[in-house]
């Protein structure tokens, strides 16, 4: 529970005090969206997994709303609300406040189901190395401020990953598919051996005789065969998906079915990249020593990664203290590019204080007409509290 | 951002037995209640009931209402040490669940589905028989392009593009959807809960797919629908299942074992 005693409620009062007034010095404005959320928003943001982990409950008047499970989706309705049509501009947010998750194994003090979130969202900047170093470097000094001395630094980065599959050849619609299970290793793998050894798998089980009519420069011809094709199994079309999505799929499944295999080299080279952990100075040249083994060139998704470094040193981040994992991020879905945690040896690498991450596609999910480049962290301030343990 | 690990195995180094009860025995009597009589749960209407009685009859057991013959209390008229207690089938699971009853009939898919944690909570002692239906995913059949989980899944993001929403789920089986969507990598989706006539939910729009139990898979067709290949979440059946989290005195255990023995003697 938040502020169990009234003791630490006064401790975590006077730690969230520091907390906000390094981020407001650091130019992020100081906001308190509403606990009590539209329900429809997070359900369809954030996935089945979230919203398992969310109260959610019906008002008098018959809507359903939720208690807010985190506060960058608050924060983001927020950005929406104020900035409308010109979404795209540039602005800071910080916040101190609650957020309330159900623990199925049940609360436990490192997993309450309430507790305080201190965290900041950083919208629309054009330089996103520049922006993510920036928050990293905000959080950390919050942390430091807050008086942690003994924390770990993880990082992970979701572009350096599309960076490398773009250099792979493949139809671009499995490279989709790979990063779509970059979140489910196992489905990732099982993904990785059909490409490789079977593609055409793709078509079992679907008529044959239809897939022989299907053509992919012919959408009309192709909608009418798999119209026959229902008509004569006696089969009605009923729900949201007309005939034209249905065919259009079709269609798309058969090319892919007709693909080459993606070469095993290939598979092995996307393997090893997902291998790679080490500390975080070291991951560039790890990973350039990958690449160049199979004759692909990322340098691009490289030189990012590269400059980002280079930008939290000249923040002052001591990256000794820095790891890279290629899967991390695994976890954390909806995160597009640079992600990050703190961990501290008393809490564990499972229980971080803070972590955060870029997040450029959520603007549009939460409602935005387009997507806004975002990146933010937050800390967990009853963990924070009980690793700095601040003198009371 | 989210600084809480999200739930696959995140919590699971400290997951505990519920509410304290040691996990692998059950409970044990404290003192007060040692004498206190077993509580069989069991289903209060339906064919349900009817198969329960059948099958204990042929163990030479017979259940019968106490009182009011509209009651929801009854006894074994073989056996002193128990007390009957009618309740509704998905009402047993949760008895089970908090060890209100100490044995009770009901399907394994209302056990699965009310406790995740169903290894530590509950012992499913014996099969029995009857109840049998599958727990399935079942999908329009005019979706000639989805016949497995993965192809749900990658029709999922096409679909959220085109009807810029989640694909909707219909059901009542909330936890053994999650679990089995999890499972099969299956994330961008949402669950529209449904307490009755599921199988209609696609045809009226509100919802494009379901998980919902079948028997012959007849009603599904019916209702335009197809299960698909890897769609088997479960396949159920009437469970005679003991709870750990009752308070067994030895009067109790005496007369599970007693039972036991009918049951075993009589198939």
């Amino acid at each position: 529970m938040a502020a169990e005693t009234a003791r630490q409620f006064e401790a975590l009062e006077a730690q969230a005090a520091v907390l906000m007034s390094t981020f407001i010095a650091a130019g992020y404005e100081a906001v308190a969206p509403a606990i009590i959320q539209p329900a429809d928003i997070y359900l369809d943001a954030v996935g089945e997994d979230l919203r398992a982990r969310t109260y959610v409950f019906t008002d008098p008047a018959g809507d359903e709303l939720c208690l807010r499970p985190d506060l960058t989706v608050p924060v983001c309705r927020l950005y929406l609300e104020r900035n409308g049509d010109a979404a795209g501009r540039e602005a800071r947010f910080c916040y101190n406040g609650p957020a309330f998750r159900f623990q199925p194994q049940g609360a436990t003090r490192a997993h309450p189901r309430e507790f305080r979130q201190a965290g900041i969202e950083c919208f629309g900047a054009a330089g996103r190395e520049q922006a993510d170093a920036e928050v990293l470097a905000a959080i950390v000094r919050a942390l430091e401020g807050a008086g942690l001395t003994d924390y770990q630094l993880s990082f992970g980065d979701l572009g350096l990953f599309g960076a490398m599959l773009t250099t792979v050849d493949m139809p671009e619609r499995w490279r989709q598919r790979l990063k779509h299970h970059f979140w489910a290793p196992e489905a990732f793998r099982a993904e990785l051996k059909r490409l490789t050894t079977a593609p055409g798998d793709i078509m079992k089980g679907m008529p044959a005789a239809l897939a022989a009519e299907l053509d992919p420069a012919d959408t009309e011809a192709s909608e009418h065969a798999v119209e026959r094709y229902l008509d004569s199994e006696g089969i009605e079309v009923i729900g949201a998906r007309t005939l034209s999505e249905i065919t259009a799929n079709l269609v798309a499944r058969a090319a892919d079915a007709a693909a080459p295999p993606l070469s095993p080299t290939a598979a092995s080279l996307i393997l090893r990249y997902l291998e790679v952990s080490c500390p975080a100075r070291e991951a560039g040249q790890r990973i350039k020593d990958i690449v160049r083994a199979e004759g692909v060139d990322i340098s691009d998704g490289l030189i990012s990664w590269q400059r980002r470094l280079t930008l939290l040193a000249e923040q002052g981040i001591d990256l000794a203290r820095a790891d890279f994992s290629a899967e991390f991020g695994r976890a954390l879905a909806y995160y597009t590019g640079f992600v990050f945690e703190a961990v501290t040896p008393a809490l564990g690498r499972r229980t971080p204080v803070a972590g955060g991450g870029r997040y450029d596609a959520l603007m549009k999910v939460v409602g935005g007409r387009s997507d806004v480049p975002a990146v933010g962290a937050a800390i967990h301030t009853e963990r924070l509290l009980a690793a700095a343990g601040r003198p009371s | 951002m989210s600084t809480q690990s999200l739930p696959s195995g995140a919590n699971s180094s400290e997951r505990g037995s519920p509410s304290g009860a040691n996990s692998s025995e059950r409970g044990s009597p404290s003192g007060a209640n040692k004498d206190a009589r077993l509580v069989l749960a069991v289903p209060s209407k339906g064919r349900l009931m009817e198969q329960t009685s059948e099958i204990l009859a042929k163990a030479g057991l017979t259940i019968r209402k106490t009182g009011n013959e509209r009651g929801y209390r009854g006894e074994v008229a073989e056996m002193p040490d128990v007390e009957v207690a009618f309740v509704s089938a998905s009402e047993i699971a949760r008895y089970l669940k908090t060890g209100q009853a100490h044995i009770g009939v009901t399907g394994e898919d209302l056990v699965r589905e009310t406790m995740p944690d169903a290894e530590t909570r509950v012992i499913l002692l014996r099969k029995l028989g009857f109840g049998f239906a599958d727990v399935v995913v079942a999908v329009p059949a005019s979706w000639l392009d989805v016949r497995t989980m993965s192809d749900l899944d990658q029709m999922a993001a096409t679909f959220r593009r085109h009807h810029g929403r989640p694909l909707r789920v219909a059901t009542k089986y909330m936890n053994l959807t999650r679990a089995h969507f999890a499972r099969h990598g299956v994330s961008d989706y949402r669950i529209v809960e449904s307490l009755g006539a599921t199988e209609g939910t696609p045809a009226a729009g509100t919802a494009d797919l379901i998980v919902d139990i079948t028997t012959t898979g007849s009603t599904l067709k019916a209702n335009g629908l197809r299960i698909l290949d890897d769609g088997v979440i479960l396949k159920s059946q009437a469970n005679l299942v003991a709870a750990n989290l009752a308070e067994w005195s030895p009067a109790a255990r005496a007369a599970e074992a007693a039972i036991l023995r009918a049951l075993d003697a009589a198939t």
